[in-house]
C-alpha cells in the first residue's frame, strides 16, 4: 500500500469506522491495526516512563529521610535514671518495659538492646513511621509482687477471657 | 362436552414443553451440551465456579417453552436494534434470565468484576519494574493482528474488534467491548458467543501457551535467572492507582470506566483503611456478579447462536488472538534480553496476556521445568498485571476508532 494513501486513511480514522455490516477496506484494517498498536504501546510507554519517575522520587524521599534517624541498631542508652520512652505513640496498650540485667554483665544488656531496636524496627516497618529509642532503663516498678513486666503481660492475657 | 375437554387437552398440549421440544428440536441438542459441560465441571472440576453457571444458564434457556411469557430467556431480543423502546420491552416482558443479562449488555458486570479484581490484584512487581508494562503492551499485538486477519475475511469493524478483544485473555473486557459494538442489527455475532469463547480460551491458558513458549525460546534463555525486585513503599502503591487512571483516562477515555474501576478497587486495598469493602468487593461482590454473569452468558448459548458457521469463525480467530498475544510478548521479552545483555528471562514475556495469574504461572511451570531453582512467579507477575492494564487501553481504542 502506498505510504500516503495509507497516511490519508489514518487522518480519516480519526473521524471513525462504522460499525456497521460492511466489511472493512484494505487501508481501514491496517490503519486500525497499525494505530491501535502504537496507542497501546505509546501510552504503556508513558506509564513505564512516569512510574521510573515516581520510583526515582520516592527513592529520593526515602533516602533523605533515614540519615534524619539514628539506625535502630545502635541506641545509645543513658543512665539508668530515664524510664524507655519511643519518641512517638507506638500504640494505645503500653509495651511493658523490659529490665535490663545488671551493668556489670554488659554482654547480656546489650543483647537486649539488640532485641529491643529490633522490634522498633520491625513497628516502624510496619507501620510506616521513625522511632527513637531515647534510653533503655531498668524498671522500678515492684509494686506488684517483683513479677517482670512480661511475666505480668502474660497473666494479663491468661485473665483477659474472663 | 367432549369437544371441550378435546380443546383443552389440545390447547394444553399446544403450550406444552413437549410441543415446543417437538418444534424445535436442537434445544434437546443444546440441553444435552449443557448436561456434558455440568459433567466437566461438577465431576471434572474444569473452572467449576464459572462453567458450571454458564452450564445451568444454558439448561435453563433451551428448556422448551412455545408461548413467550412462559421462556425464560429470549435469545430475538439481543438481536435487535437496542433502543429505550427495547429496553423497556425487555424490562416489561423479558424472563428472568433477560433481565439479569442486561448487566452484561449495559457494561455493568464487567467493570464490578474489574473492582473485585483491583481489590485483589498486587502492582507490587510492576511498580518495581516498571519496564513490565512494555510486555503487557507487546501481548496486545494478538488483538490488532487479529483484527487485521478478521478483516481479510471480509467481516464489519464491530465483528472485528469484538473478535479481536479476546486475544487479550481478559473476559470482562471482551464483554465490555462487545456489548457496546455489537446491537444485532449489525452482525449475527452476540456478546455471549463472544464471552463464552473467551472464558473458553482464558481456560485453555495452561493447554495453548507452553508449546508456544517452548517452540519461541531456547533451553539457555529458559534457564536465565533474574535479581530479586525491590519493594515498593506504601505511598508509591497508594499514588500508583491515581496516576495510572489519569494517564489512561488522559490519552484513551474510552477505556477510563475499565481501568478507573480497576484502580478503584486497588486503591481500597492499598490504602489499608477500607478494610469492609475490600472484603466484600473480592467476595461477596464478586462472587455475585460471576453467578450472574455466568448464568446470564450460559443463557445466550442458543441452538441460533452457537450452531453456526459465525461462532466457528469466532472460535479460530480466538485461538488465533490468543497464540499471537502470547508470541508477541514472548518476541519483545527476547528482544528485552538481548537488549539487557542476557538479563531477562524471554518466558516473563507470555504473561503479558492479562489471564491473571494463569499465565504467570505458567511462565513459572515452564521456567522451573528448565531449572528446579527458578522462580520467576513474581518477575512474571509484572507482565501478567500490565497485560490487565494494556488490553483495557486496547479495548478503549478499538471503541474511539469504531463508531458504535
Amino acid at each position: 500500500m502506498h505510504p500516503l494513501l495509507l497516511a490519508n486513511h489514518l487522518i480519516m480514522l480519526a473521524g471513525g469506522i462504522d460499525g456497521d455490516k460492511r466489511p472493512l477496506s484494505g487501508s481501514e484494517k491496517w490503519g486500525v491495526t497499525l494505530v491501535g498498536l502504537g496507542v497501546v504501546i505509546a501510552a504503556l510507554a508513558i506509564l513505564v516512563v512516569v512510574i521510573m519517575l515516581f520510583g526515582k522520587i520516592f527513592d529520593q524521599i526515602n533516602k533523605s529521610q533515614r540519615p534524619k534517624s539514628p539506625p535502630p541498631a545502635k541506641p545509645k542508652p543513658k543512665p539508668a535514671s530515664t524510664p524507655a520512652k519511643p519518641s512517638a505513640p507506638v500504640k494505645a496498650k503500653p509495651a511493658p518495659t523490659v529490665p535490663v540485667p545488671d551493668s556489670s554483665n554488659s554482654e547480656n544488656e546489650e543483647e537486649v538492646i539488640a532485641v529491643i531496636s529490633a522490634v522498633v524496627a520491625m513497628m516502624s516497618e510496619q507501620d510506616g513511621k521513625t522511632y527513637r529509642i531515647k534510653s533503655v532503663a531498668k524498671s522500678r516498678n515492684t509494686s506488684l509482687s517483683n513479677r517482670s513486666a512480661w511475666a505480668m503481660d502474660g497473666r494479663r492475657q491468661n485473665v483477659k477471657p474472663f | 362436552m367432549l369437544q371441550i375437554l378435546q380443546d383443552i387437552l389440545g390447547g394444553l398440549w399446544e403450550t406444552s414443553g413437549l410441543a415446543g421440544l417437538a418444534a424445535d428440536p436442537m434445544k434437546l441438542l443444546m440441553m444435552c451440551v449443557s448436561f456434558l459441560f455440568m459433567y466437566l465441571a461438577i465431576v471434572r472440576k474444569f473452572e467449576p465456579l464459572l462453567l458450571l453457571p454458564i452450564a445451568f444458564g444454558m439448561f435453563l434457556s433451551n428448556l422448551p417453552a412455545v408461548l413467550p411469557e412462559d421462556m425464560i430467556f429470549h435469545a430475538e431480543y439481543w438481536n435487535e436494534q437496542q433502543s429505550v423502546d427495547w429496553l423497556w420491552k425487555v424490562l416489561h416482558d423479558g424472563g428472568l434470565l433477560d433481565k439479569l443479562y442486561l448487566g452484561v449488555k449495559l457494561q455493568i458486570y464487567p467493570c464490578l468484576i474489574f473492582l473485585g479484581i483491583g481489590t485483589m490484584t498486587d502492582f507490587g512487581p510492576l511498580i518495581a519494574n516498571p519496564k513490565s508494562f512494555l510486555l503487557g503492551a507487546a501481548a496486545q499485538g494478538g488483538i490488532f493482528f487479529t483484527f487485521l486477519a478478521a478483516g481479510y475475511m471480509g467481516m464489519s469493524a464491530a465483528e472485528c474488534g469484538s473478535i479481536a478483544i479476546i486475544g487479550g485473555a481478559d473476559g470482562p473486557t471482551s464483554i465490555y467491548v462487545s456489548s457496546k459494538l455489537l446491537d444485532g442489527a449489525n452482525s449475527n455475532l452476540n456478546t455471549g458467543t463472544i464471552a463464552l469463547a473467551a472464558y473458553t480460551y482464558m481456560a485453555l491458558v495452561p493447554v495453548i501457551q507452553p508449546p508456544i513458549m517452548r517452540f519461541l525460546t531456547t533451553e539457555e534463555e529458559r534457564k536465565i535467572k533474574m535479581p530479586q525486585l525491590r519493594t515498593p513503599s506504601k505511598t508509591e502503591k497508594i499514588v500508583f492507582p491515581v496516576v495510572v487512571t489519569l494517564i489512561v483516562a488522559l490519552l484513551v477515555p474510552s477505556a477510563a470506566a475499565l481501568v478507573g474501576m480497576l484502580m478503584f478497587g486497588n486503591i481500597l486495598k492499598e490504602s489499608g483503611v477500607a478494610g469492609r469493602l475490600v472484603d466484600t468487593a473480592q467476595n461477596a461482590l464478586m462472587n455475585i456478579v460471576t453467578i450472574f454473569l455466568g448464568v446470564s452468558v450460559g443463557a445466550t448459548c442458543t441452538a441460533s447462536n452457537v450452531a453456526n458457521w459465525d461462532f466457528i469463525k469466532v472460535l479460530i480467530l480466538g485461538v488465533i488472538a490468543f497464540s499471537l498475544g502470547t508470541a508477541c510478548g514472548l518476541l519483545l521479552a527476547k528482544f528485552m534480553n538481548w537488549l539487557s545483555g542476557g538479563k531477562i528471562n524471554p518466558l516473563i514475556g507470555s504473561a503479558g496476556v492479562s489471564a491473571v495469574p494463569m499465565a504467570a504461572r505458567i511462565s513459572q511451570q515452564e521456567g522451573a521445568k528448565a531449572d528446579p531453582t527458578n522462580f520467576l512467579l513474581m518477575h512474571a507477575m509484572g507482565p501478567n498485571v500490565a497485560g490487565v492494564i494494556g488490553s483495557a487501553v486496547a479495548a478503549g481504542v478499538l471503541l474511539s476508532v469504531i463508531n458504535y
